[in-house]
């Protein structure tokens, strides 16, 4: 299956991996998260531990269960790491964090693997199992940059016992770490529907289907429907666009039926789009890959103007298409977008609606961008650099020379 | 008989110090005492990193300074080339020296804060070697620019050699005009693939 991407990466880069791997024959790897289904820790798990392997690491994944109490706790702590001060930790909700941690030590064999890694907060507590010899490593997918200080002592419990711990990037780390901390940047897969290539036809069938005119430019965010992402700001900037430029504005994302403050902000945004038919407010089903997939690629010009993002790896999915993408200078937004090169960053509506405006008005620069996207991507965010780095990684723990 | 030439590459993964800086004169004073390899890392990373495109700046230094809007300093700063200059504690010397000379006094603002970094680098053997030009141009053809960047940056640096290892080894076969082609080479304002070629026909040339 390595194989399989030699179409997007060098052939040496396959080799270089291949090599790294061999170090690594006899090791045994575990991934430990919450979720086997939905969300983008789980999305890159699926290939990530079979590109594993596939070339001679043996690595299981086991999901921790727990009940509906102990998910919403977590939910809660994840909240609190990413933005403080909404809620409290009651020593009831860590004892019952505990009890349900404390049920998973016999259902989740971790003793018998040299490397164990955890994803996020959840299953972190079975470091508690952890037996001499073994490395464990927290890959944390949150940015805890300005924790509640309730929910770091919480996670401080913890941490210092990992031999390692994982970011996204130096910006999403609390300081008060005292594990080494690596950087790793999440991937996309190329191979995956989302990103698979599309031909011309299907593409204009797609949004064809959905009222888009393909032949008219298409100014694209996808996103769940939710203030954070600013759709509101996406469709002013569109509104100041659209003065100069005949165009269409596709707001594409979804929410769930649970999701009251996603259906009030998809509403508010139907209520502000009535009377313009060139707006395009689309609600499709989590597994809409080959939809998102392509509106991307019949996008003129790609938007993603967050107020707040953790990574945002719908940008490197727009970028790997060859498109240039306004996005906002926060969170992993400014690591995947190079300004000026790629696309550009952009502080406000204005500036959102200013760079639109530029790429509309120059189709070379557009191309020029884009191709520089595609190259930023291979060469930083697909799943191959991924798995480098885990092994990399790796390999570099379970050698005795000490990492710092 | 030739000296054999061993095909090497480099893999890295960035490892967050845990130090960040908000002023300028923090930032001179960590320049002063943060290891050596963090230094390595930022000179290099735009190099390691950006192998594929157009920066503003060469090094992350620069660039700092240059978002911060301390664009005397980030020009001076990105005069520096560690393939000249080699030795990492001289280059340390050299940004504190041009940092303290133009050094314009602290304005009071929050900057956004500067992350330093190191890599953990892993140097891996490609598994094949020359003997002869034939191989030698073969085996750079199938080298990935991590192992360009290696010959070409890296080992030239961590040895404080005098010239590049493609080189090195060039005009260890009487090759010297080669080897002199390829050490002229501006791998800052090409892509280490333009690189590439550039190498692979001045060595079939």
């Amino acid at each position: 299956m390595i194989g399989d991407y030699k179409p997007f990466v060098e052939e040496a880069v396959i080799r270089e991996i291949e090599i790294l791997a061999k170090r690594l024959k006899g090791i045994k790897v575990l991934h430990v998260n919450s979720t086997r289904e939905g969300g983008g820790v789980a999305e890159i798990l699926h290939r990530l531990v079979l590109l594993m392997n596939e070339v001679g690491v043996k690595t299981d994944w086991k999901v921790i269960k727990g009940d509906k109490k102990f998910f919403t706790f977590t939910k809660k702590l994840h909240n609190l790491l990413h933005m403080p001060g909404r809620f409290e930790i009651d020593s009831e909700e860590v004892v019952y964090y505990l009890k349900i941690t404390y049920e998973n030590f016999e259902r989740i064999d971790t003793e018998n693997y040299d490397v164990v890694i955890i994803h996020d907060p959840q299953p972190m507590g079975l470091i508690a199992k952890k037996v001499k010899g073994q490395k464990w490593i927290w890959r944390c997918h949150v940015d805890t940059s300005t924790p509640d200080p309730a929910a770091w002592k919480f996670i401080e419990t913890f941490i210092n016992a990992y031999d390692a711990c994982i970011f996204h990037m130096p910006e999403f780390v609390y300081e008060k770490i005292k594990i080494p901390t690596f950087t790793i940047r999440p991937s996309i897969d190329p191979l995956h529907p989302k990103n698979v290539d599309l031909s011309p036809e299907e593409i204009k069938k797609i949004v064809s289907v959905f009222g888009v005119d393909p032949e008219k430019p298409i100014i694209l965010q996808v996103s769940r429907f939710d203030r954070l992402k600013d759709p509101f700001g996406v469709m002013r900037a569109y509104r100041m666009v659209k003065k100069k430029y005949a165009s269409q504005l596709v707001l594409l994302g979804g929410f769930a039926p649970d999701d009251p403050e996603g259906e009030e902000v998809f509403r508010e945004l139907k209520e502000q789009a009535e009377g313009d038919k060139d707006i395009f407010l689309l609600n499709l089903p989590p597994d809409s890959h080959r939809e998102v997939n392509a509106f991307q690629r019949a996008a003129t010009v790609v938007v993603q103007k967050s107020l707040r993002e953790g990574f945002g790896l719908v940008v490197s999915e727009a970028m790997w298409k060859g498109k240039p993408v306004v996005g906002s200078n926060v969170g992993g937004i400014k690591r995947q977008v190079v300004h000026g090169v790629t696309g550009y960053l952009v502080n406000t509506v204005e500036g959102a609606a200013w760079r639109i405006r530029q790429l509309l008005a120059n189709a070379e620069l557009r191309e020029s961008m884009g191709n520089h996207a595609i190259e930023r991507v291979r060469h930083r965010f697909l799943i191959i650099r991924h798995l480098r780095d885990y092994l990399l990684l790796i390999s570099k723990l379970i050698s005795s020379a000490p990492i710092l | 008989m030739a000296k054999v030439f061993k095909f090497k590459t480099e893999l890295w993964i960035p490892v967050y110090t845990g130090i960040k800086v908000h002023t300028l004169k923090d930032f001179i004073e960590t320049l002063r005492t943060i290891e050596i390899e963090s230094i390595f890392y930022h000179v290099c990373i735009n190099m390691f990193n950006y192998h594929n495109m157009p920066v503003y700046y060469p090094n992350s230094f620069s660039y700092w300074l240059y978002k911060n809007n301390f664009l005397i300093l980030a020009e001076k700063i990105s005069s520096i080339d560690p393939i000249e200059l080699s030795d990492l504690e001289e280059i340390r010397k050299r940004i504190v020296l041009i940092l303290e000379e133009n050094y314009p006094g602290e304005s009071g603002q929050r900057l956004i804060p500067f992350y330093f970094v190191k890599a953990e680098r892993e140097i891996i053997d490609c598994g094949f070697v020359a003997r002869n030009m034939e191989e030698f141009i073969k085996g750079i053809k199938e080298s990935s620019i991590n192992s360009l960047f290696y010959h070409l940056v890296s080992s030239k640096i961590q040895k404080k050699a005098p010239v590049n290892d493609y080189s090195a080894w060039l005009l260890s076969i009487g090759e010297t005009t080669k080897a002199n082609l390829i050490s002229q080479l501006d791998i800052y304002n090409y892509t280490l693939y333009e690189i590439k070629d550039k190498i692979i026909r001045i060595l079939e040339g």
